[in-house]
């Protein structure tokens, strides 16, 4: 058998993948942005919904940046969001428990919705920290 | 979990977030090419959902479409199927067999009437009264009929029971059908493809929790936010043909660099399916990303249409087609012009190690 480094598999750079359809991403995500300033709306762009090659993708999260803030989120596997160099523009990445990336969004907002807690489970937080204290203060006075 | 319960209460009992559910909506709703917006409402809506029965039947089928939904990621978006039903019947997957299996069913039949959800994989035998496929002594054919009778919805789940598959091709020997050849007065929705993709059936069947309905049809029956468009038109390779770049054979610079792989047979243009998005594998890739063109599998007849490495015809005007496509589906694939022959000779002819013949026999 020939030894696999024989195989004449030319090796691209990524630059030769890049098929411009990113560009568009950006221009809709400054429209976005004009809308958030403008009516306070919120937006998002599916990402896995568009064809863009895997150089895109690269080229956008190169274009897009990093900015200051960056969440992780533990539910039904880990989820990364952080700001981009773009106040304001988020990249969110969902995954499941094995890791596996089943959804990537832009989000365009003040903070992704994700990460603000529902009135239910606060209501719920505030009940079971009510309860916790009680029996703190309890144990305290049986000391 | 019972059946009052909502998705959401079992959820919960389950100890899931409601960030995780959120997340499962948001990821569902991208996959049912709903806005991103789209999944907060939808969380709320299939939170409150209460889950059906559903009877899942097999006629003339491979288990493809079996092994497709229950191998995908569990316990992932997919796998949440059997959080959001009753899966009252389904042969390949219950522990129960022979009279109990068929007790099982009679009573899912009973108990639920008018209001469970049929699940038919495999062509219908029509052949000698149907005796080509039999369970438990009796033909599909029959089986068919008595369970629609009962069913709110049927889903037709593959190709064969979609359009007649493979079981169809030609010459027929079992006189296979479609289950919408059979069954005339019930809603009806074919998800093809072979196997088709699993989020697929997941989204139909959220879709019918969270809205109450089948979700909107194509002119197949076939559910719009998955084949509403051609694997071409969501391909990360389209912006090359837009280029007039096409790989001329499996193995030249052209296929190297990632062209469009309409020259060497890919039937993208004219098939419907969200592979291109959803991808298959656990969301690895899907065939062209592996060099290889789209053989049609979600489209009528799709095992008799010509040979896999025979390109279609070059539309005289790729936009225009374009448009024409996305306005009267599959049929567009018939108008495509056949201006551009030489250029397809011309690319059998740069072939010096696989022959196009080689590959279709």
């Amino acid at each position: 058998m020939r030894s696999i480094n024989e195989i004449p598999i030319h090796v691209l750079s990524p630059d030769q993948m890049l098929t411009g359809q990113a560009e568009a991403v950006l221009s809709e995500i400054a429209d976005l942005l004009a809308r958030l300033l403008e009516t306070g709306e919120e937006g998002s762009i599916d990402l896995r919904s568009l064809p863009l090659s895997p150089a895109d993708r690269d080229w956008l999260d190169g274009k897009l940046g990093r900015g200051e803030v960056e969440i992780a989120l533990e539910a039904g596997g880990r989820s990364t969001l952080y700001e981009t160099a773009y106040a304001g523009v988020w990249k969110v990445t969902h995954r499941d428990t094995e890791e596996r990336v089943v959804s990537e969004f832009i989000e365009v907002s003040h903070v992704p919705a994700i990460v603000k807690p529902a009135g239910a489970d606060i209501e719920n937080a505030h009940e079971r920290l009510q309860s916790d204290l009680k029996q703190i203060t309890q144990e305290g006075n049986e000391r | 979990m019972n059946k009052e319960e909502t998705l959401l209460d079992h959820m919960e009992r389950e100890g899931m977030s409601r960030r995780t559910f959120l997340k499962y909506c948001a990821s569902l709703a991208s996959l049912m090419a709903l806005p991103p917006t789209a999944a907060a409402a939808m969380a709320e809506a299939l939170g409150k959902a209460r889950r059906p029965s559903v009877i899942w039947l097999p006629f003339q089928e491979c288990t493809g479409c079996t092994e497709s939904l229950t191998r995908s990621h569990t316990p992932s978006v997919e796998g949440m199927i059997f959080d959001m039903i009753s899966l009252d019947y389904q042969e390949t997957l219950m522990a129960a067999a022979g009279h109990q299996a068929e007790e099982a069913l009679h009573n899912a039949m009973k108990d639920n009437y008018g209001k469970y959800v049929l699940i038919v994989d495999g062509s219908v035998a029509t052949g000698l009264d149907g005796a080509y496929s039999c369970i438990a002594g009796r033909s599909n054919l029959d089986l068919l009929k008595e369970a629609a009778q009962g069913a709110a919805a049927i889903v037709a789940l593959g190709s064969c029971a979609a359009f007649g598959g493979i079981p169809k091709a030609n010459p027929n020997p079992t006189g296979a059908v479609a289950v919408s050849d059979i069954i005339k007065d019930k809603p009806i929705v074919n998800i093809s493809g072979c196997p088709p993709i699993p989020v697929v059936i997941t989204g139909v069947l959220a879709h019918y929790l969270t809205f109450g309905t089948l979700p909107e049809l194509d002119g197949l029956g076939r559910p719009k936010a998955f084949y509403g468009e051609t694997i071409h038109d969501r391909c990360y390779r389209r912006p090359f043909y837009d280029q007039g770049k096409f790989a001329k054979t499996f193995d030249d610079e052209g296929a190297r660099k990632g062209w469009c792989l309409f020259e060497l047979g890919c039937k993208g243009p004219v098939t419907y399916n969200a592979c291109a998005t959803t991808k298959w594998n656990d969301s690895t890739s899907f065939p062209i990303e592996s060099g290889h063109g789209c053989i049609g599998c979600s489209e009528p007849d799709f095992w008799d249409a010509g040979g896999f490495y025979k390109a279609l015809s070059t539309p005289a005007n790729p936009l225009k087609y374009v448009g024409a496509a996305a306005a009267v589906g599959v049929a567009a694939g018939a108008a495509v012009s056949v201006a551009n022959r030489a250029s397809k000779n011309a690319a059998k002819a740069a072939h010096e190690k696989t022959q196009l013949t080689d590959l279709e026999k």
